[in-house]
């Protein structure tokens, strides 16, 4: 029941766009500047697969009916609309192996898929439709190049302006997204701007052969640069109406409107690739943020082995405690006592595996109040035996007596980070002279900033600006990621993380101090 | 005996800690526990016995730093060492220190108190050797000026005459020196003396 109604729904809108398109018509005949039905049409077969095409013949013959009523022998009128009709299941044939039915067009590969057969199809098919029309004696003598190019530019545009419209809507997904791109305050500011556009292009220089016709491209830029393709579809939409709206008020002669209808399709074309690359580059990003989360996941696995370490130690310690006091009978306290660290201990690395998975699911950090002192204590452990082993003067400064809300195990992954870069750093230098130092001095504000100091060549502008890109790395291992990281965690931490132009290295982290003191 | 027996603990983790120290208590050892190296190093007295159970990874002094200072402090209790990540790294610079194991965090109970218990018999054969060595330095001291000049020349491999002709006096005389040398030192045979002088 559902699927008829929708197909009433489908046949009676592209009788009514058949109709509102009906401007302009070459000859009386289906020739108009503008064609958007086809657009339906297409995207109905797409949807619907081969059992959809008897339902497309018959729209189209009661449109040529209803539309253009029979001014000549009905097997004239049934035969060309039939030609129509067939060369438009064609070119849904050509279609249906580039679009599959979950893509949204929002991709340059998939545009260019979608765009060459409509390109070529709708000229294949003008090419015959109008020869057929010329061969039935229905276009005048030498009208047939006007006619060809003509229906060509009227079912091309048509169809590249109103397709992604109607393919978006007739999806769960394209619908979602149309529907966020509308409710933006910024959807109202382009739109505006279009009116704006409209009422500059025609109506003050439509006296002068459209000459300031190019603001006509602000807004479908706007659009298509901050929404992607949703806002690429809405603007172009508009514009299309507006134009089509703009050369009825102004009773443009037909060529004038053809004209207008290849300047509307270049710029739906521009909307539509600029939203598209906007939309790959947002995916992109959101995988690159995806795989950044595993990457820091896994840098945070390293130092939580060594704090789940912790509590399987105690646990397999109180075990052997167990089984010893079992073995000779003993009851009583330490009994007790051994049983309740295990039940502790592993209540506690149950608390570590939680906090793992929470960084996997959210990047999610676990705040606490904890000293300065600790973290960095904690994070230069593990550089003082391999400053020893490479001869490296390693300074820890006396840290300020301050707190952090901080999740400690990821503040200690970029501290050990920057750590791990300035012994990098000083690897290279002569044996005398490799130094490390880490210190940190109260900033005001309640921020603390910590300066992790090498006695390297320092980094220059550009290279500390490709030290923070992902996958850019003057190391031959790992992917570079660390800084990366370093930054969001500092970020997510309400900090800052930078490297700071010098003839040695130096990078600072500037942190937010806890502002309640420690109870 | 049960001075002997005492475990010095040093990690920085309480529950470590407290579970160590249920453990070792069980089996009956003496223990002594502390949450870093400085705190160990302040306590340390130098009649101190036992064996010492170092983390590696600690705020502030690593146990791997703690346990080269205690070689330079000339400190001979034995150390176990216990850490989180084995690399092998910091597996050589504890042995190169002389640890008596090296114990990766899980740790294995067993394995555990295996290790205590080499440190502990390593210990004591140590303070054997100790005390036989500083036994024979007394019956050295004991000797005369004349007795160990001969001493000197018999593990050297002379005969009777040649020491006697170095030293001179009569091989006669010599041979009495020589008798009551190793009767002093407890020695039957020439091939005794040379090991006790070797150490």
């Amino acid at each position: 029941m559902h699927k008829h109604l929708i197909t009433l729904g489908f046949v009676g809108l592209y009788v009514a766009l058949d109709a509102a398109s009906f401007i302009h018509p070459l000859h009386g005949l289906n020739i108009t500047p503008w064609n958007p039905a086809p657009a339906l049409g297409l995207v109905f077969l797409l949807r619907r697969g081969p059992g959809a095409r008897p339902v497309l013949v018959g729209a189209v013959l009661l449109s040529e009916y209803l539309v253009r009523g029979v001014p000549f022998p009905w097997w004239d009128s049934v035969l060309s609309a039939l030609i129509l009709a067939a060369g438009y299941l064609l070119l849904s044939e050509a279609l249906v192996r580039r679009m599959s039915p979950s893509t949204l067009l929002d991709d340059r590969a998939a545009l260019l898929g979608w765009m060459l057969p409509v390109v070529f199809g709708t000229l294949l098919n003008s090419l015959v439709y109008v020869s057929s029309l010329h061969v039935l004696g229905l276009l005048p003598p030498g009208g047939w190049l006007t006619g060809v190019l003509q229906f060509w530019v009227g079912d091309a545009v048509g169809i590249t302006v109103a397709m992604p419209l109607f393919w978006w809507l007739s999806g769960e997904r394209g619908r979602l997204a149309l529907r966020a791109a509308l409710v933006g305050w910024e959807t109202l500011g382009y739109s505006l701007l279009g009116l704006l556009a409209l009422w500059v292009a025609f109506g003050l220089g439509g006296d002068g052969g459209f000459k300031l016709f190019y603001f006509l491209f602000l807004p479908i830029v706007w659009a298509s640069a901050r929404q992607g393709m949703a806002g690429a579809i809405v603007s172009a939409t508009l514009l299309q109406v507006g134009v089509i709206a703009a050369v009825q008020l102004l009773d443009f002669s037909a060529v004038t409107v053809a004209e207008l209808q290849m300047l509307a399709v270049v710029m739906a074309l521009i909307g539509f690739f600029i939203g598209g690359v906007v939309d790959e580059q947002r995916r992109t990003s959101d995988e690159l943020r995806q795989t950044l989360r595993l990457a820091a996941a896994g840098e945070m696995a390293g130092a939580l082995a060594h704090e789940l370490n912790q509590p399987l130690t105690a646990m397999g310690a109180y075990a052997s405690a167990y089984d010893a006091l079992q073995a000779r009978g003993e009851g009583g306290a330490r009994l007790d006592a051994a049983i309740n660290g295990m039940r502790a201990e592993a209540r506690r690395a149950g608390e570590v595996v939680r906090r793992l998975r929470d960084f996997f699911r959210t990047g999610a950090t676990k705040l606490e109040a904890v000293p300065l002192a600790e973290i960095v204590a904690a994070a230069a452990a593990h550089y003082q035996a391999k400053a020893r082993q490479s001869g490296v003067g390693f300074c820890v400064a006396e840290m300020p007596e301050l707190m952090l809300l901080a999740d400690r195990l990821q503040l200690e992954v970029v501290l050990r980070n920057l750590l791990s870069n300035a012994f990098d750093a000083v690897a290279a230098a002569d044996a005398g002279a490799r130094q490390v130092s880490i210190r940190a001095e109260r900033l005001p504000g309640e921020l603390v900033s910590i300066c992790v100091e090498d006695s390297g060549s320092g980094l220059g502008r550009q290279d500390l600006e490709r030290a923070f890109e992902s996958f850019h790395s003057s190391k031959s291992r790992g992917l570079g990621l660390g800084l990366v990281i370093s930054r969001a965690i500092a970020e997510t931490h309400g900090g800052r993380l930078w490297g700071e132009v010098a003839d040695h290295g130096v990078f600072k982290l500037v942190l937010p101090i806890q502002e309640t003191p420690r109870p | 005996m049960t001075d002997n027996l005492t475990v010095f603990i040093v990690d920085d983790d309480p529950s470590v800690r407290d579970a160590l120290g249920l453990l070792l208590g069980v089996h009956d050892y003496r223990l002594a526990v502390f949450a870093d190296a400085d705190s160990f190093l302040r306590a340390l007295k130098p009649h101190w016995h036992g064996c010492l159970l170092l983390d590696i990874r600690m705020p502030g002094m690593d146990g791997l730093s703690l346990q080269k200072k205690l070689l330079e402090l000339g400190c001979d209790l034995p150390v176990v060492i216990m850490t989180g990540h084995g690399d092998v790294d910091s597996a050589r610079e504890a042995f190169r220190a002389m640890a008596v194991d090296f114990l990766e965090k899980p740790l294995d109970g067993a394995r555990l108190l295996a290790a205590i218990a080499e440190a502990f018999e390593r210990q004591r054969q140590a303070a054997d050797a100790a005390a036989s060595r500083s036994q024979i330095q007394r019956r050295l001291d004991g000797l005369t000026p004349r007795e160990r000049e001969v001493m000197a020349r018999v593990v050297a491999g002379r005969h009777n005459r040649e020491i006697a002709a170095e030293l001179a006096i009569s091989p006669r005389t010599v041979e009495v020196h020589k008798a009551r040398m190793m009767d002093k030192l407890g020695v039957a045979s020439v091939a005794e003396l040379v090991r006790l002088s070797l150490g």
